[in-house]
């Protein structure tokens, strides 16, 4: 296998080298830099999206999902991120419309000009720092694990990390956004290939999904009901996760930019319904990839089970194309909301376009570095983290959507959304009480979070409306 | 029109995830299966294709357009 590794890894490394090449301009300002010179078509921009929201939790948690929790699993991801698309087709409209009023650099500064408020701008940055830097690290623990086991004698666990964020870093600080952009077509396209390759192999390996089904039956009916053998998937679960995944255009920054530098309304919403197709592609064969976990691995740990079933049972080019593929969705991840972090920063910034530049370049540095940490002491529990993630971050969607709503949006909405942030990670760190009334504590939350914002939305709507006839 | 169409996706879109989340997707529930596949995998499935297709639908009804300027 390491002869094919070995080539499947020069040619990606060779294409992702070619991306920043292409997209390295010497006399680039910082706008083109961290926003591409806003000019992303449709194919470019579905492709950097898609790569930025299918990752290594996609790629090795939704398998083991499938495996662990059953059926309830396509629910928990694929439907969510239908109605994720659907939601896009008027977010996109409203938050270009909004942005090419006030400008943007950045989610916290385009919040901070909408409100007028500098407090607005932090308190995305804190949300964004606080739930994108553990999300950063899943993704890279879970591609340590998985070639540490893979390979436990090669180098050691936290040599994968580093070598990962090294790459990402160097091609990130040579090419910028474009290049990530350039690097997430072809990470997307990788991901796609392997996981339907590995997915097909799994399900003939099973027997075929007939044959597999019934085995499962036989030995783990619960899987193919909800809420599955261990009770995850409950209607408030499902439910809160699917406002969670709708959420993430909103609330996390590296889609809300995409969704900005796309060239025009109409490529926003070609790729739209692309994601869409794109998420049915990608998740359909973690299914199957699962499916087999629950048919030949029942019992083994995450890391076992995802060695096997991506590695040892498949033919060495597959097992070599699945390490590379796994490689390149997490890093096409990692690197979105490491810069994403970095443009919540410069939006943020005063002063002159290069001293910004330098600024900016440098926190990504050490956001890489602070991830590279943290990557040690994350648990294994890869899209539950994920999803705290998106649960955390959406706490701050009230105040994004009031700002692209109105053109003078309620203050109120700040209070709201920084009192439910805190409320949310003191509840992680267990100094107040998770959830309510059987409810999990995002679950609990959007029962308030929801209906307090739409009053205070329609509130304001009329007191504005009254304001203007007056 | 197309604002009217427009918000007939909105709300189907609206309607299918309450009916879905509230009232097919039913705890413990296999059969109905569809080639062997159980209840809540090709509800879920059906549901989800059915979406992105109104999404498609919803992209060439919008009934706003943006302006030139940047």
């Amino acid at each position: 296998m390491t002869g094919w590794l070995i080539f499947f890894f020069a040619l990606f490394l060779a294409s992702l080298g070619y991306a920043s090449f292409r997209s390295y301009n010497r006399n680039r300002s910082s706008d083109e830099f961290m926003l591409a010179g806003s000019n992303i078509g449709t194919i470019l921009g579905f492709l950097t999206f898609s790569a930025a929201l299918f990752s290594a939790f996609t790629f090795m948690g939704m398998p083991d999902f499938f495996r662990t929790h059953g059926v309830g699993a396509w629910i928990f991801l694929g439907l969510s991120d239908a109605l994720m698309v659907f939601f896009l087709i008027w977010f996109g409209f409203k938050l270009r419309k909004r942005a090419s009023e006030v400008g943007y650099k950045g989610v916290a500064g385009f919040i901070q000009s909408c409100f007028r408020n500098k407090w607005a701008g932090y308190l995305i940055f804190v949300s964004s720092f606080l739930f994108l830097i553990p999300y950063v690290a899943i993704q890279i623990r879970g591609i340590s694990i998985f070639l540490n086991a893979a390979f436990p004698d090669l180098i050691p666990y936290w040599g994968w990390s580093a070598i990962l964020v090294v790459i990402m870093l160097i091609y990130s600080e040579i090419g910028g956004l474009k290049a990530i952009m350039y690097s997430d077509a072809i990470q997307g396209v990788i991901l796609l290939v392997v996981i339907w390759i590995i997915g097909v192999t799994c399900l003939n390996m099973a027997g075929g999904l007939d044959s597999a089904l019934e085995k499962v039956a036989e030995s783990n009916a619960g899987l193919l009901s909800l809420p599955g053998p261990k009770g995850l998937f409950s209607s408030p679960f499902l439910i809160a996760s699917a406002i969670a995944i709708v959420m993430i255009p909103v609330s996390q920054p590296q889609f809300t930019t995409r969704l900005v530098v796309m060239k025009n309304l109409k490529s926003v919403h070609k790729m739209a319904y692309a994601v869409g197709i794109f998420a049915i592609l990608v998740i359909l064969p973690t299914a199957f990839i699962g499916l087999y976990g629950a048919v030949k691995y029942p019992e083994a740990s995450t890391a076992d089970f995802l060695s096997a079933a991506l590695l040892f049972d498949q033919a060495n080019p597959v097992a070599a194309l699945a390490v590379v593929g796994l490689f390149a969705a997490c890093l096409s991840t990692t690197n979105a909301q490491i810069f994403a972090l970095g443009t919540e920063l410069r939006s943020l910034l005063s002063g002159s376009d290069k001293r910004n530049m330098r600024v900016t370049q440098v926190a990504i540095l050490v956001f890489s570095l602070i991830v590279l940490v943290f990557s040690t002491y994350m648990s294994d529990e890869l899209v539950l983290l994920a999803r705290v993630s998106f649960a955390g971050t959406s706490m701050i969607a009230p105040v994004v959507l009031g700002a692209v709503l109105f053109k003078n949006p309620p203050k109120s909405l700040l209070i709201v959304s920084a009192i439910a942030l805190t409320y949310f990670v003191l509840s992680l760190l267990e100094l107040v009480p998770a959830g309510f009334a059987g409810l999990p504590t995002d679950a609990a939350m959007y029962c308030i979070l929801i209906p307090v914002t739409a009053i205070l939305m329609v509130a304001h709507h009329f007191t504005q409306k009254t304001k203007n006839e007056a | 029109m197309k604002s009217k169409i427009w918000n007939i996706l909105v709300l189907t879109v609206l309607a299918l995830s309450v009916v879905s989340f509230l009232v097919l997707f039913e705890e413990n529930k296999v059969e109905p299966k569809l080639a062997n596949v159980p209840f809540a995998f090709w509800t879920g499935f059906l549901i989800t294709l059915v979406i992105v297709i109104l999404t498609f639908l919803a992209s060439r009804n919008f009934p706003h357009q943006e302006s030139d300027k940047k």
